[in-house]
Formats: C-alpha cells, structure tokens, sequence
C-alpha cells in the first residue's frame, strides 16, 4: 500500500514505567490514500510534531497498535530532541504522519513457534505481531524472550499474559526474570529446539548487540530469523539514502525505509 | 529606519510565476534539488508531479556507485549532515529505467551528473547526451559534493580546474550544463565567473557546506565519514549571500538558488537577491510536498507585496538608505 502523509491529532499519552510512553493518534489522509489502519507489525510510521525550523525531520516508530477507525499508537522513550518534545504532546496537539512504511514481519505459520526477542524499546513491532496472532487465534504458536535493564523497563507485560503468550523476562540487574541478557535463556531454547527437532524462528526487534547476538544464534543454529532494524533516517521513503543496511547479495546496501525495516539474518552483513 | 516600498496588493490569480532560466521556460521557479528527490518516482505516491516546474535528479555517474558507509546522515541545529557517497545507478541504468517517467510528466528535468575524474565527468556528459539528446533539459554538473575522494575538491575550488573541466564538458554536449558550486571557497564570484567563461549556461548555487558532529556518549563522529554536508535552513543566510554576491558580480550568468528554503518567504528571498529560479532540497524529506507548499505560498506572499511576475521579484532587492552623518558636539 502507497504511504501518504496527513495530520493526526493526539488523543493520549499515556506514561508507562521505565520512562516510556505510549502516544495514541487519530486521523486518516485525506487524498483517499492508504491509511495507518492497514499497517502490518513491523511497519513504521514518520512523525513530527509543529517543531519549526529546528527540528528539521520525522522522527520514525515502529507501529504498536492499530485501529480499523484510523487510531494507531507508537511507543517510545525520551531519548533525544524530538522524542522529548513528543513526551510533553497532549491531547488535541497535532502531528504530521507519512506512513504506513516499510516491509512487516512475516506471520505465523502453522506448526512453526514463533520466537519474539525484545529488548527495551523494541518491543511495539512484536507486541503488535502478538496481538495480531491474538486475533487470529494462534497466539499459543508464539513465545516472548523481554530483556530489559530492570523490571521497570519491561513493560505492556500483562498484554502478553492476556494473549496467551508465554514470556520468558531477563533483566540486567535481575530484578525480573533471570539475570543478564535475555539472548541468553534464548541461546537455550533455540538449541534444545534443535535437539528435539523441533520447528521454530526467530523475530527480534531491540538494541543492536542485542540483535548481532540473535543473528549469531539463528545463524549458528541454522534458525530462519528476521531482524526489525533502527537506522536514522531523514525521509523514510526511499529517497534521502540515510538508512543503508549492509547486506549480502549483489549489492553492498538495501535500505531500512524501503527494504526493511525487517531483514533476515542472513542478508544482514555485519560483522 | 527605513520606509517600506509603496506596495499593492493583487489577486493571488493575477500573479504570472511563469520564468525562464538560461533561456529554458518554465512554468514557475519552484523545482526539486539533486539528492533530495531521488529520480522522482517516489514522490508520485504524494504529489502530482507535474505541478512542479522541474527536477534536478539524484547525481548520475558514468557507473553505479555504491556509497558510503552507516552512520550517514545526522540532524543538527536546523539542518543535517549528509555523507550518502553520491550512490546512484548509473547512466546507463538511469537513461533505461528512470528518465522515460521523468520525461513523461512535461516537466524541466535537471539531470545531475558527476564523475570520479576529468574523464569521467565529459564520458558522463557524453552518455547522457547520447542516451537522451532532448529528454534532459539541463545537465546539471555537480563540482561541488563533499562526499568523493580522488581529489574531486579540485574541480569546485580551484577556478583553472572549473574551467576547464566546464568547457570540457560543454563541448562535449549539445545540452545547457549548468555549474553547480560547493560554498567551501573563499571567493564563490571568481569560481562563478570562471564557469560563466568556460561556456556554462548558469549556476546553481549553492552545495552543502561542509560540517561535522560528534556523539560524546560514544566519543565518535556521528557520520562514518567524519565530515558531511550540511544542509537546510541553517545554511540559507551562507547561500542567500553567495547568491547576492554572484548576481551583482556576474550580471549575465542565470542563477538558481538553493540552500535551506522550506517558505515561500525562503523562495522569494531567493528571487530577491538575484535568483531565477530556485531549487527546494531538504524540505522535501520531511514532507515530500514542500515544493509545492513553497510554491503556494510564494504566490500568496507575490500577492500580498504586490509583485506581479517573478522577473519583478528576481534582484529587486533595495539597498538600506546610508544614516545620516555623525558629528563629534563640539566643533
């Protein structure tokens, strides 16, 4: 589906721990373009509030949530210039939006568990894939590994409970699940799967080591993964050529906006 | 304290935005700048295309160019830094798969085009002109990127190299070429003028200047090229004064100005100070129809002033009436 690009008005923001919030928003294009309802988890969305001339670009996120209505939510932390400004939008203030961006996860397929590794901030494109596989009627297919610094930083955690999905949570400082990172429970089950010839693959979405440690394991194990990549990016369509992804294949680079953000860990070349 | 000029609202209908630039028509002086339109495809999904005046594609080189590696872009105080490498597909690729759309759409196509080398930039001049003859209006040389090594600095800042790399390529096809110039010089008039001499039919002023920033977290440069171009509203007062400069200096060389312009207040700043045309860049990345925003509110804003044509507007700047002398009391 073409992206188009239209205001949505804010219509929550609502905090969560950990410093995260979730920035609920409404509005649908108005030239008959495709509209954010259609989104697919791993897709992403471009967002910039009425920031003038000092904050020159979109900001991009990975979808939530979506509405057949036209509401959608993103979910983020404040880490930077435009995502402070966006913790203080209230309701009623107003965004422009280009989207819905990017290529998705792919879906569950029967007899294959689904194994979804999040790490802080990544979670949105999993938790949405989660729901979704909620709403078709084969969440019990899925899995979720959720690493986080500690307990307050693993988040939406009784969504998953709700679906059905059984999370398996590491922190860093073991004030939840097991201590350490959370690649490391999953080193586990991804090898006892492959003893018992059981079939699964990987989706992960979270911090960059986080993902090179998953890619090492599918790669090592020889597991289908797909990897829902972050790389700055100034227009999120294609054209600025900021948000090359070195890959293996006939060429050196595809691009996060346009190709990704989902790659499987085999094309990723890294080192 | 200065008095404004008496001026007269007109109909926003009234005003005629048609203009020419180096003798080419166009429909109205908005086009889409070089690096930030891609080859236009994209922007089909927003825009219909042929409302904009023209476009300057993505640079073209005689092959395909990978480009540099992550990070390569970062945004800055009211701008961004840019190191992509100029990677693009190519003439030959371009000339099959890209500009058939462009030329379709009636619009002024701006192709920009560069090469590795002396060589390769009049091979690069000559493939274009041979795979497209009158589907390109304008081969626009890119002298200027920041982003090649190879001692490319050369050809935008030495004006004996800009020379003579410009006549090469003017004779090299039946196409205007139109110079565009990096703002890293300590004179932009004389590298101007060099070009003027060598036969170019206008400049584009200005590239992006080149810049730097640093990410203290990790201690590293935030592009994976230490430096990169800036670009966007931060550079538009460097861009508005290069443009003023040239014009005044070099009366009879067409300028179309660049650099920063998101308003059509940025435009007609442009225009003022000695444009013909002008290109919008950045701005389009955070909404792929701000030419046509910049363009509606040029003409709004023609209207309000009372500016009926954009020749009106091209160099109608005034200058700021001297004060009256000082005197020491006393004598």
């Amino acid at each position: 589906m073409a992206p188009t690009q239209f205001i949505a008005r804010v219509t929550a923001n609502r905090r969560l721990t950990g410093g995260y919030f979730i920035l609920e928003l409404s509005g649908q294009p108005t030239d008959g373009g495709g509209s954010v309802a259609a989104a697919e988890p791993g897709q992403f969305v471009m967002l910039r509030g009425e920031w003038g001339r000092e904050l020159l670009n979109p900001r991009a996120f990975s979808v939530l949530h979506v509405d057949p209505d036209g509401c959608f939510s993103v979910m983020l932390k404040a880490y930077g210039r435009g995502t402070t400004r966006m913790k203080a939008l209230r309701p009623d203030d107003s965004m422009t939006v280009t989207g819905p961006l990017g290529r998705p996860f792919p879906g569950p397929r029967p007899g294959v568990a689904q194994i979804l590794v999040a790490g802080g901030v990544g979670l949105p494109p999993l938790h949405f894939q989660a729901r979704r596989a909620h709403a078709l009627g084969v969440a019990t297919q899925l899995e979720l590994y959720y690493g986080g610094r500690d307990r307050d930083d693993l988040v939406l955690l009784d969504d998953f409970a709700g679906w059905d999905v059984r999370h398996v949570l590491a922190t860093e400082d073991g004030s939840a699940g097991t201590k350490g990172f959370v690649t490391v429970p999953l080193a586990g089950r991804v090898a006892d799967a492959r003893a018992r010839g059981e079939a699964i693959e990987l989706l992960a979405c979270g911090p960059t080591p986080m993902l090179a440690a998953v890619r090492k394991l599918a790669l090592e194990h020889d597991v289908d993964a797909w990897l829902c990549l972050e790389e700055q990016m100034a227009c999120g369509f294609g054209v600025c050529l900021g948000c090359a992804v070195p890959v293996h294949g006939p060429q050196p680079y595809r691009y996060c906006c346009t190709d990704g953000p989902v790659f499987t860990a085999k094309e990723v070349r890294w080192p | 304290m200065t008095a404004l000029p008496r001026t007269v609202p007109i109909s926003p209908d009234v005003v005629d935005l048609r203009c020419s630039f180096a003798s080419l028509p166009l429909r109205h002086p908005v086009l889409a700048a070089s690096g930030c339109f891609a080859y236009g495809q994209q922007f089909a999904d927003f825009l219909d295309l042929r409302a904009l005046a023209g476009l300057s594609t993505k640079g073209i080189s005689p092959r395909p160019r990978p480009g540099n590696p992550l990070p390569r872009i970062c945004e800055t105080a009211s701008g961004m830094l840019n190191s992509i490498g100029l990677e693009n597909v190519g003439a030959a690729a371009f000339l099959r798969d890209k500009l058939p759309m462009l030329r379709a759409q009636g619009i002024s196509v701006w192709v920009n085009f560069f090469g590795e080398d002396f060589a390769g930039y009049v091979e690069c001049a000559r493939l274009l002109d041979a795979g497209a003859g009158a589907g390109i209006d304008v081969l626009e040389m890119n002298i200027s990127c920041p982003n090649i090594k190879k001692g490319g600095i050369e050809f935008g800042t030495v004006p004996e190299v800009a020379h003579r790399l410009t006549r090469a390529c003017v004779e090299a096809t039946r196409i205007p070429i139109v110079v565009k110039l990096t703002p890293n010089v300590a004179d932009i008039v004389e590298m101007a003028r060099a070009v003027k001499e060598a036969g170019a039919a206008g400049v584009s002023l200005i590239n992006t200047l080149t810049g730097m920033a640093i990410d203290v977290r990790t201690r590293m440069p935030r592009i994976a090229t230490t430096y990169g171009g800036l670009s966007g509203p931060a550079i538009k007062p460097v861009a508005l004064r290069m443009v003023h400069q040239v014009a005044r200096a070099v009366p009879d060389l067409p300028i179309c100005g660049m650099g920063g312009i998101v308003s059509g207040e940025d435009a007609l700043e442009f225009l003022m100070a000695g444009a013909a045309c002008v290109q919008v860049g950045t701005a389009n990345f955070a909404r792929p129809r701000a030419a046509l925003e910049v363009l509606a509110e040029l003409r709004a804003l023609m209207a309000e002033l009372g500016i009926a044509t954009v020749g009106e507007a091209t160099g109608c700047l005034r200058a700021i009436p001297p004060e009256a002398p000082w005197e020491p009391p006393g004598n």
